[in-house]
């Protein structure tokens, strides 16, 4: 377990940023109140395995006492780097993008199984959309009753998304919660 | 008639009378020379009206006319005579028979042609002139419209009957000697006479007019000309008259003159008299309006000018120079005089509201010289210039028949084909069936295109382009405004510097562009949605934030118009796509803090925003509806009765639609996972979504249902039982609007009847119960509105005040009473003790000396 390098954090962040925006502030400075301290402490971006986590500091703390071979998992998973250093998010990162989304898109209930199976957003699932969404922004995908489902890349920008036809693809599927059941054995 | 004759006709008998009396009166010479004074005062006023009626009446008194102009002169000359008694002495001799020269040769050659049928209408003629002439000098329009509509009636009668007798030779004989007679009269008579005379002449000549334009078409240019005088009035009158005549005698269609060609051409003669009409028209109506457009400039004639090109434009939009006409409103629509700005602004909506008039062309001018005024002047105009586009009507018909047409073409031609295709599979048809069906369609063809040239109705298509023009130069204008309120006042301040300083406010023209957005919106281009919703963000989030300068900044009600237009634009295009506009979300947000009732904000802006925003909206999410229940829940405490009466159904809306929000009736603070990440309720958020209001509970309800209201306090208590209850049988028909307008109505007569009385109620709970909690105290405070409470109040208050001290003051005498009580009688114990020392010692003195 280590601290991120700076052509990592860059990394990171960037990824964040598409889909959050100014809200990524929010999600590093919120005050954790885990651990025995008073005084809150914050949460931090550490490195294991090639995973990175999102853990608070008290938790770090601690995590130090365990031998980095043996150390399984810390905190909250948001994403992985890949073999050639790009990095991914993965779906357990989906709460704290949904809190902190700039861009969503509500999908209709009919559509909602496909997105979850891992298909694309098409316009004719589309139940909703964020305005002024530009294409390559990060868009959480929620359904109608407000649940986070999971997250992709806009493939249309709103106006764009107007004229689309019902088979047009809006969001290019990215993960889903369908993940934990599908993928198990890899998260 | 022979009623008005009857009328007119006493006034001129007593001269009668007096010529008998004359003779006779040897009493009366006695009479008046024992009283001198008398006699000499009246012999020099005398002699002349007596002179004159005796002339008069001997020479021509048969003719009823006459006797009728000769009253009006006697008048004008009893003015005179008082100013100027030997100089016109002379005059009235000369004078009357041109006057009744004047008259009697005007009338004889009138009655001459047709005397039968005219005797009737000459009176009525006359009639009409006095009442014209009495209306010029009240300067009033509409009484000239009644007379016109009399000549009218008998201008299509006359018509009918002299058309072809009245030539040229007519007109000549009469005007030559009028010229004669104006000049020699011109020398003689003083201004004042020539005032009343041309006034008279104006009269005559517009009746002639209106009697008959046709063969008194020549009479314009002499109201032209008098209508050149110097004297102000004369030509105010001038103006009007001309006014009255044009707007009576114009034709339905537009003049065209002969090419050269066309004037070679021999023609008939009843053709060369139109063509002599017309050009004769149209020249004088293009003098009129030079002179009208050049008047205009002066500012002592301005309304006058102004008054008559809006009028002439509100009647005949159709006609040749209507362009100049628009011009020169145009000109003046956001003038700083109310009354030339309000003539002007009306014209222009009668332009468009009328489109009939004139084809719609005159719409599309309009607008696109309302287009560059706008431009020319930096959007510093007044409002009213703006807020004539609202008047405009499009018609979405156009659009749609031709699609259908389109669609009709289509499937004419698929049928066509199919027919094509069994026509070749059955070639042994017969050529005469064959080409009798072509002619057919060629004759078909011929009839349609005869047809449309000939129909009043403008070409579909034609009338589309137009549309479609004008509504982009709409567009233009609007999009103009935005974008000019976005720019930083840096920049504009230097632009402002150079052109007129607009005494309009920052941004005068954008309330009615919002409206007028808001009123078009399902006409605007998708493709300009994008930029428009841009300009409408950066507007909502209060122009340029980078400085924040006050003068800059649009004031809340604009910006809650913002919202509300954006949210507009986008219902009305929201076809296919449901849209959310969580940026103006944000925006009202935060503008529910900034709102101050007594900054002139609006209330009524802001009740339309919370309809449009958040009850009509179809879905929101849970945490923004949590984040915007509980603002406005804290919103309702801080304001009057009817800001809060229009939070809360907005809020019952609210919790009625998202059922999950009715935790936060609980009394229990929810947060945890409910609230998502953020486990805490944060008042300063700025993000409705990072507000965590789920965490939070409406304790503000329970204040809220106390408050002085009724309706308020009833509507609070109903809104906190919501959670428990299960009858979902709400009638949520109220809107925001309405419940404000309700309570704004319903306040002024609320504030003094009631509130008093639960106040007063009220007051004597809390005098009684000496400890009164916190929040009533509060709420007490607020309902202080009145003088006469406060006065009340602070009587009460200071009543205690005297009581305690009064009590002290009391308790005070009261110990130093029994002080001094106890003191006297330490004082009569111990007088006592000397007393009874004394009397011993006396005793013992007593018993010494014994």
């Amino acid at each position: 377990m280590r601290p991120l390098d700076e052509k990592e954090t860059t990394a990171v962040f960037e990824k964040l940023f598409k889909f959050t925006g100014n809200n990524l502030k929010n999600i590093v400075e919120s005050p954790s109140h885990e651990g025995p301290d008073d005084k809150p402490g914050h949460y931090c971006f550490r490195l294991q395995k090639n995973k990175v986590y999102y853990v608070s500091e008290a938790l770090v703390k601690r995590a130090t006492n365990i031998d980095r071979n043996k150390l399984v998992s810390l905190g909250t998973c948001i994403g992985k780097f890949t073999k050639g250093g790009s990095f991914h998010l993965t779906i357990q990162c989906l709460n704290l993008l949904a809190v902190n989304a700039k861009h969503k898109v509500w999908l209709k209930p009919t559509s909602e199984m496909s997105f979850l199976y891992g298909n694309h957003v098409l316009k004719g699932g589309l139940g909703r959309i964020t305005e002024n969404t530009a294409a390559g922004d990060g868009v959480v995908v929620f359904s109608m009753s407000d649940v986070p489902l999971g997250f992709g890349i806009a493939a249309k920008s709103t106006q764009d998304c107007r004229k689309l036809d019902p088979n047009g693809i809006v969001v290019l599927h990215q993960a889903d919660i369908g993940e934990y059941l599908r993928m198990e054995d890899d998260l | 008639m022979g009623k008005k004759k009857k009328v007119i006709l006493p006034p001129q008998l007593p001269p009668e009378l007096k010529e008998d009396e004359i003779e006779v009166s040897d009493e009366d010479v006695q009479f008046v020379k024992e009283n001198r004074e008398y006699a000499g005062f009246v012999s020099k006023l005398d002699t002349q009206s007596i002179t004159r009626h005796v002339t008069r009446v001997a020479n021509k008194k048969e003719e009823e006319i006459e006797a009728l102009y000769e009253k009006r002169i006697r008048k004008n000359r009893s003015l005179e005579k008082e100013n100027e008694e030997d100089g016109v002495q002379v005059d009235p001799v000369d004078a009357l028979p041109v006057k009744t020269l004047d008259g009697k040769l005007y009338y004889r050659t009138m009655a001459k042609e047709s005397r039968k049928p005219e005797d009737a209408p000459k009176e009525d003629d006359n009639e009409n002139a006095m009442s014209n002439e009495d209306n010029k000098a009240a300067k009033s329009i509409v009484k000239l419209t009644k007379a016109e509509r009399r000549a009218k009636l008998k201008k299509s009668k006359k018509e009918a009957k002299k058309q072809e007798k009245e030539l040229t030779k007519t007109e000549e004989l009469q005007t030559n000697p009028q010229a004669e007679v104006l000049a020699e009269v011109k020398e003689e008579i003083s201004a004042e006479e020539a005032f009343a005379m041309k006034k008279c002449k104006l009269a005559e000549l517009g009746m002639a007019l209106l009697a008959d334009p046709e063969s008194n078409i020549k009479f314009l240019k002499e109201m032209l000309q008098i209508s050149k005088d110097e004297d102000h009035n004369i030509v105010k009158l001038g103006l009007l008259s001309l006014l009255a005549v044009f707007k009576d005698i114009i034709p339905g269609y537009r003049i065209r003159l002969p090419t050269e060609k066309e004037q070679e051409m021999t023609v008939s003669k009843a053709v060369r008299k139109t063509r002599y009409y017309e050009s004769t028209l149209l020249s004088s109506y293009k003098a009129y309006l030079q002179k009208l457009i050049a008047l205009e400039k002066q500012p002592s004639f301005q309304h006058v000018a102004v008054r008559c090109i809006c009028a002439l434009l509100d009647a005949v939009p159709h006609f040749n120079f209507s362009d100049n006409l628009l011009v020169a409103v145009v000109k003046n629509i956001s003038s700083f005089d109310d009354v030339i700005r309000k003539l002007c602004c009306a014209t222009v909506k009668s332009l468009f509201a009328n489109e009939g008039k004139h084809g719609g062309e005159a719409t599309g001018h309009a607008v696109h010289l309302i287009a560059d005024h706008v431009k020319v002047h930096d959007c510093q105009l007044h409002p009213d210039s703006i807020e004539v586009f609202l008047s405009l009507t499009f018609a979405e018909d156009l659009g749609r028949s031709e699609l259908s047409k389109d669609a009709g073409d289509v499937k004419g031609k698929k049928n066509k084909r199919k027919k094509n295709a069994e026509e070749l599979k059955n070639m042994q048809v017969s050529d005469r069936k064959k080409s009798r069906q072509e002619l057919l369609a060629k004759t078909r063809a011929e009839v349609h295109a005869d047809l449309k040239a000939v129909s009043f109705a403008p070409d579909i298509e034609e009338r589309r382009r137009m549309q479609s023009e004008t509504l982009s130069a709409v567009f233009q204008t609007y999009f103009r405004i935005l974008k000019h309120t976005l720019q930083p006042t840096s920049i504009r301040s230097k632009v402002n510097a150079s052109s007129v300083p607009g005494g309009f406010g920052a941004h005068p023209l954008l309330a009615p562009c919002l409206d007028g957005l808001g009123k078009f919106s399902h006409l605007i281009d998708l493709d300009f949605m994008g930029d428009l919703m841009n300009c409408l963000k950066k507007l909502a989030c209060g122009g340029s934030s980078s400085d924040d300068s006050p003068e800059n900044c649009l004031t809340v009600s604009e910006r809650l118009r913002c919202c509300i237009v954006a949210f507009k634009v986008m219902r009305s295009n929201l076809d296919a796509l449901n849209v959310d506009l969580n940026e103006f979300y944000v925006q009202l947000y935060n503008l529910l803090l900034e709102y101050r009732p007594n900054r002139a904000d609006q209330g009524e802006v802001l009740a339309e925003a919370l309809k449009t925003l958040l009850c009509e909206g179809r879905q929101h999410d849970m945490q923004r509806a949590a984040a915007f229940i509980k603002r406005l829940c804290t919103f309702s405490l801080c304001f009057g009765s009817a800001e809060a009466m229009a939070a809360l159904v907005t809020l019952r809306h609210l919790l009625q639609k998202n059922v999950k929000c009715r935790n936060l009736l609980e009394n229990d603070v929810g947060g945890g996972s409910l609230s998502g990440l953020v486990a805490k309720y944060q008042p300063y958020a700025m993000d409705p979504n990072l507000s965590g209001a789920l965490a939070s509970v409406l304790w503000e309800l329970s204040l809220l249902s106390k408050h002085y209201h009724p309706s308020v306090s009833t509507l609070a208590s109903s809104i906190s039982n919501m959670g428990t209850g299960h009858s979902q049988a709400y009638l949520s028909t109220v809107y925001p609007q309405q419940a404000f307008a309700d309570l704004l109505i319903e306040k002024e007569s609320f504030d003094i009847k009631k509130n008093l009385g639960t106040l007063s109620r009220k007051m004597k709970s809390l005098r009684r119960s000496s400890k009164s909690s916190c929040d009533t105290c509060i709420e007490y405070n607020t309902k202080l509105e009145t003088d006469d409470e406060i006065k009340q109040k602070l009587s009460n208050h200071f009543i205690v005040l005297k009581g305690i001290a009064e009590n002290e003051r009391l308790r005070k005498e009261l110990n130093r009473t029994v002080s001094s009580l106890k003191l006297y009688e330490e004082y009569k114990k111990q007088k006592r003790k000397t007393q009874g020392d004394h009397s011993k010692a006396r005793k013992k003195k007593r018993l010494s000396s014994v």
